[in-house]
């Protein structure tokens, strides 16, 4: 049968396609150890060292190579994303929870929702630029302009993974806490919220995540350089020559990344075990 | 409490519930891009800007190598980089959606194609750098195997190196949707396929293809509007030789040039229209999902 000889020929060409993927970095990682600050950024190895590692963090005596200009841009991004998160989670919840139910134009408003995702950072950027520059004649921020713009990309994520959510979920208990007389605020606070809590917090992952990483949407909308923010900085650093403290950056980035990703594991296992426990004490009750 | 005040209670309007989100989508998305078109028509002079409408702009585009030849490498790349990221993500999704018989293996599978967007977009792209440059990884490769006798210079810098790099950033999501699609298959139909005398070929173009192509189509709405919409890419990996209409974009809103921006925009957001479009009449989405 072509099957088993054909198996075998997709495994080894995904191993190669997984190389393809990984390459570039695995290659970042190990020059991300050169030697400084003459070492550059290429192949050989003249010799192993942290000295980059050590650059950022403004632990090595000043040199001709100038350190990256990321400390205040992470605390500008984090702000944002933390920013992003909140006001697209909420925003997402409120949504999904609004479309539970039949309304008039309801596709229309998907469609609308849906499409924040689909447009390129390039044209929701320059025309929130266009629009605060042109007609409004107010400056941009990071916390304007470019907020604005980060939420209307990330909201429709939330929003995606909260009407999956809310599609599964079983209506009958906020309709038992309805029918007990409990106000729907505190039916959605009590009942309906912790039983969603996996997908918000997905939904916040979500956010966050593709906010901090948000590249074309601040170049246009988050303004001058007391605005930059982490990938504006990362950026800036492209036009002149590069050396290797940008790649040791990514590979901390990287590795916050991996922390941040195993935090919600973490309250992800927990949710799910809380709700687990729950679920037994019914049983036993 | 009587059965209609419950109803009502419960209801807690979806108007206000969605209200808040409409609001924010047409402030900033719906009225942004209706502002990109608005100021293609403006006047520009050197330094300014004034909202008397003229065609010049549009003219101006029109007329200009520059731009016309940033519109069709728009379009050379984004065929390009789609056709590589389908020819290259189509045989990773088959055996990760039909060929691993475990359901674990297949997302772990997966998981480990989407680590790698764990690293900054940009640092992605440039990460490229030290592969592709004269004395690059694959250069070094390439010389000790003998393959080459001298390095390779036309690897970074070049349109090549462009297309590389978006290949393998945007590849991951052609393969997602298309295994998940051949995920789907009932493999019943595959089994009497073969017992009717099928061989895999035929077995390949009649039934397999045929129903992972909403995943084909998904997939390739994502990488068309990914890379029609891209400038950083063509900026680090070309040496600012490619232009792109993203970067045409970027560069005139650099000088305040807003009018020629916005004609770009205007010019992308229709070839992206257009695109879309021609999608979704090869595959009616709303029917297979």
């Amino acid at each position: 049968m072509e099957s088993r000889v054909l198996k075998p020929i997709l495994a080894v060409y995904v191993v190669a396609f997984l190389l393809f993927l990984y390459g570039p970095f695995f290659v970042l990682t190990i020059l991300s150890f050169q030697q400084g600050p003459d070492g550059g950024p290429q192949f050989p190895i003249t010799e192993w060292s942290l000295y980059w590692y050590k650059q950022i963090f403004g632990l090595t005596p000043p040199s001709r190579i100038a350190p990256l200009p990321v400390g205040e841009a992470l605390i500008r991004s984090l702000v944002l994303a933390f920013m992003t998160m909140v006001t697209s989670t909420v925003l997402g919840v409120m949504s999904a929870q609004a479309f539970r139910r039949k309304f008039t134009g309801s596709s229309v408003v998907f469609y609308l929702i849906v499409l924040g995702m689909m447009v390129p950072g390039v044209l929701t950027g320059l025309g929130t630029s266009l629009l605060a520059n042109n007609v409004l004649g107010i400056e941009r921020h990071w916390y304007t302009t470019a907020f604005a713009t980060h939420v209307a990309y990330t909201y429709p994520f939330a929003f995606l993974v909260m009407l999956a959510i809310l599609n599964r979920f079983d209506g009958s208990v906020e309709e038992a806490s309805w029918s007990l007389g409990v106000t729907p605020w505190t039916t959605f606070r009590k009942v309906t919220f912790p039983l969603i809590f996996p997908g918000v917090l997905s939904a916040m992952l979500f956010a966050f995540t593709l906010s901090l990483d948000e590249f074309p949407r601040s170049l246009f909308a988050a303004g001058g350089s007391g605005d930059q923010t982490l990938p504006l900085a990362i950026y800036g650093t492209f036009a002149v020559e590069i050396h290797p403290n940008i790649f040791a950056f990514g590979v901390l980035t990287t590795l916050f990344s991996f922390a941040l990703l195993s935090v919600y594991g973490i309250l992800m296992g927990l949710s799910v075990r809380r709700a687990r426990k729950l679920a037994m004490q019914e049983d036993i009750a | 409490m009587t059965d209609a005040t419950v109803a009502r209670k419960r209801r807690l309007g979806p108007t206000w519930l969605i209200l808040p989100g409409i609001v924010w989508m047409a402030l900033f998305m719906i009225v942004p891009i209706a502002m990109i078109v608005y100021v293609s028509f403006w006047t520009q002079t050197t330094f300014n800007i004034s909202p008397t409408p003229t065609l010049a702009s549009w003219k101006q585009f029109f007329a200009s190598d520059t731009y016309i030849g940033a519109l069709w490498t728009t379009i050379r790349i984004w065929l390009i980089v789609l056709a590589a990221t389908f020819a290259i993500g189509y045989p990773t999704a088959l055996f990760v959606g039909l060929f691993v018989k475990s359901k674990t293996l297949s997302t772990v599978l997966l998981v480990i194609c989407v680590i790698p967007f764990w690293t900054s977009f940009l640092i992605r792209v440039l990460a490229w750098r030290p592969m592709l440059g004269k004395e690059g990884v694959i250069n070094i490769i390439l010389l000790k195997l003998n393959v080459i006798s001298h390095p390779i210079e036309v690897l970074l810098f070049t349109e090549l190196s462009v297309i590389i790099g978006m290949t393998q950033i945007y590849c991951v999501f052609m393969v997602g949707p298309i295994a998940f699609m051949l995920g789907r298959i009932d493999r019943n139909i595959i089994e009497a396929a073969r017992d009717l005398g099928a061989g895999f070929g035929r077995i390949f173009w009649k039934i397999i293809f045929p129903l992972s192509l909403p995943g084909v189509v998904v997939g390739a709405i994502f990488v068309s509007v990914m890379v029609l919409g891209e400038f950083a890419t063509s900026g680090a990996l070309s040496g600012r030789k490619v232009n792109l209409l993203g970067n045409i974009i970027v560069t005139q809103v650099g000088s305040l040039k807003w009018a020629m921006a916005s004609v770009s925009g205007v010019i992308l957001t229709v070839v992206m229209g257009m695109v879309i479009a021609a999608f979704l009449r090869i595959v009616d989405l709303k029917q297979e999902l």
